[in-house]
């Protein structure tokens, strides 16, 4: 209920107001480690959202823009789902053919003109370079110690046409707005 | 009168209840098997009811927790499984709860701090933990394991044991009830038929009788009874009255109604005791018919009959109340004239006597017959101290009065 408010009260307002970080996935801190809970947590985001209907079924694709900061091997793994397709985004302005976006370290001015791009499409975006999660994406990854954690920018959904399961917002709000 | 008791039956063996105990223990028994019977089918009913809503409540807890734990699978998140799992920390009933990852490891596990209030209840509707594989997309991600525990059980169990111990009070007041409605449906009337049947028994009270009873069986048994009784009053007054005729029999002369000999001896053994503890004085007098003989053998014995039957009634005549006749023989006659007084003597009332027996007698073939007496008296103490003085006395003035009689007879016909 009230998190239903705050998406509707905090599509009006500024995106420095997300909300704070908050799910903590337990991982070993190798690199492989990391990657795996990475691969793990962006899975679990995409399995928790839903597409509206008349778009076509999976697979969906997954355009990974500028440079991830956690890992390199960004392979999400969907519980039970369809595998997910991985490219490079070839224009870094212009993210056609995405379902799903993994905005890694790039210049402001890309990440704004594709923050401003997917407004009002059907379209998940993911970050790793936003601790605050305050730049527009709508979930935002950070390495934690012992793990990954997420966080959810509650603005950013409420501004699109997906839908997100509320278990995962509760997740990733840290309980805190229910 | 006394009659001799009838034989009586060989000494029975005493009895060892009451109708009324022995009803009531049946009544007793008969309501507990019956509310034992209904307690255990409900109990039985109320289990497996109960163990179906535990069960179902128990399933719905596993569900719901597989939901809410299932973000927390597909993010390995501790925190978040605590999160999801917290609408089901909160309702009792759920004593551990444990979430686990699709390789058997446990991801939360949870405890409840508050004790099992029965362990054995606990054993017997949850003995294993209510487990459900976490789906996503179709692919096991883990398994949600819950435990139950009796908290949930232990009230409906009190107030099941609580109702049963209520049923129990309630069949024994019942009981108790039902047990005083048959002493007066049941055992009353059986009381008074037994009543009614010792009474006859022991105090000969033929007259009691059974009052109508409103069960149809013993009302039969009290009319039965009654019946009897009537019989019973039959023969004993039959009997009674058979009695006194024998006993008059016995103690009268069949022809004229008077006492008899045996019934004069007993008088007059009576009369000298009385007479002598009070310093008393009677008279005996001794009659005895002259020419009875003649009338017997000129007229016939109807005709003697006759005679003997009208002197009696004349002897009767001039007897007062305390005074007693009797026919001791053929033609003898005695008569105890008690108390005598000084004026009349003896020889007043021998007068009067001698002269009403003269009197014509009407024979049943018609002629008239004239009667001749002869009269002897005796005084008790002065001719005699005992019956046999006496009676030898009165026997000998008799006959001297015989003679008498019979000179002035031969006189007179001279």
């Amino acid at each position: 209920m009230f998190v239903s408010l705050l998406l509707v009260g905090s599509s009006l307002a500024a995106p420095q107001l997300a909300m704070e970080a908050a799910s903590q996935t337990i991982v070993d801190g190798s690199p492989a480690g990391v990657a795996t809970g990475v691969n793990r947590i962006v899975g679990g985001i995409i399995s928790y959202a839903r597409w509206p209907a008349d778009l076509p079924r999976a697979p969906r694709t997954m355009c990974v823009a500028g440079t991830p900061q956690l890992t390199d091997h960004i392979a999400p793994a969907v519980p039970g789902g369809h595998s997910i397709a991985v490219r490079r985004l070839s224009a870094p302005a212009n993210g056609s053919g995405c379902d799903i976006l993994f905005l890694g370290r790039m210049p402001v001015a890309d990440r704004q003109r594709l923050i401003a791009w997917v407004r009002g499409r059907p379209v998940l975006t993911i970050t790793d370079d936003d601790p605050g999660c305050s730049f527009g994406a709508m979930f935002c990854l950070r390495a934690r110690a012992p793990g990954v954690s997420f966080s959810v920018n509650l603005d950013a959904i409420g501004r699109g046409p997906l839908r997100i399961d509320p278990r995962v917002l509760q997740i990733g709000s840290d309980g805190d707005a229910s | 009168m006394t009659r001799p008791l009838a034989p009586r039956s060989p000494a029975r063996p005493a009895a060892h209840t009451t109708l009324q105990k022995l009803l009531s223990r049946f009544h007793f028994g008969i309501t507990l098997f019956a509310v034992a019977l209904s307690g255990v089918a409900i109990l039985l009913a109320g289990i497996t009811t109960l163990r179906s809503y535990a069960d179902r409540n128990m399933e719905l807890a596993t569900r719901v927790g597989a939901y809410g734990a299932e973000p927390a699978l597909v993010f390995n998140d501790p925190e978040a499984a605590r999160e999801g799992l917290d609408p089901l920390r909160r309702i009792p009933g759920i004593a551990r709860l444990r979430v686990l990852d699709h390789r058997g490891r446990p991801l939360y596990e949870w405890q409840s701090p508050k004790g099992d209030p029965s362990p054995v209840l606990t054993s017997l509707f949850f003995p294993q933990p209510f487990s459900t594989p976490i789906r996503r997309n179709g692919s096991v991600i883990g398994r949600i394991e819950i435990w139950g525990d009796s908290s949930t059980l232990i009230d409906y169990v009190r107030i099941g044991a609580l109702a049963g111990l209520g049923c129990l009070l309630v069949t024994a007041l019942g009981t108790i009830i039902l047990a005083r409605r048959f002493e007066y449906e049941l055992v009353k009337p059986l009381g008074e038929i037994a009543t009614v049947a010792h009474d006859v028994r022991l105090h000969r009270r033929f007259d009691k009788r059974v009052q109508p009873l409103r069960i149809a069986e013993l009302d039969r048994l009290g009319g039965d009874i009654n019946a009897l009784l009537d019989e019973l009053q039959g023969w004993q007054g039959h009997m009674e009255s058979e009695n006194a005729v024998l006993a008059h029999r016995a103690s009268h002369d069949m022809l004229t109604a008077l006492p008899n000999r045996a019934a004069f001896d007993e008088q007059l053994a009576a009369r000298i005791e009385n007479a002598a503890r009070r310093d008393g004085r009677f008279a005996l007098l001794f009659i005895d018919a002259d020419n009875f003989k003649a009338a017997n053998d000129n007229h016939g014995h109807a005709a003697g009959d006759a005679v003997l039957v009208a002197l009696s009634a004349r002897i009767k005549e001039t007897l007062r109340t305390g005074d007693f006749a009797a026919r001791i023989g053929g033609d003898e006659f005695v008569v105890i004239v008690d108390p005598l007084d000084e004026g009349a003597g003896a020889e007043a009332i021998a007068a009067r006597i001698r002269q009403i027996a003269a009197q014509p007698v009407a024979l049943p073939g018609g002629a008239d017959y004239r009667l001749a007496i002869s009269v002897g008296a005796a005084v008790y103490p002065d001719d005699g101290g005992d019956a046999a003085g006496l009676l030898t006395a009165a026997d000998t003035a008799m006959y001297a009065d015989k003679l008498t009689n019979r000179s002035q007879k031969r006189q007179a016909e001279t």
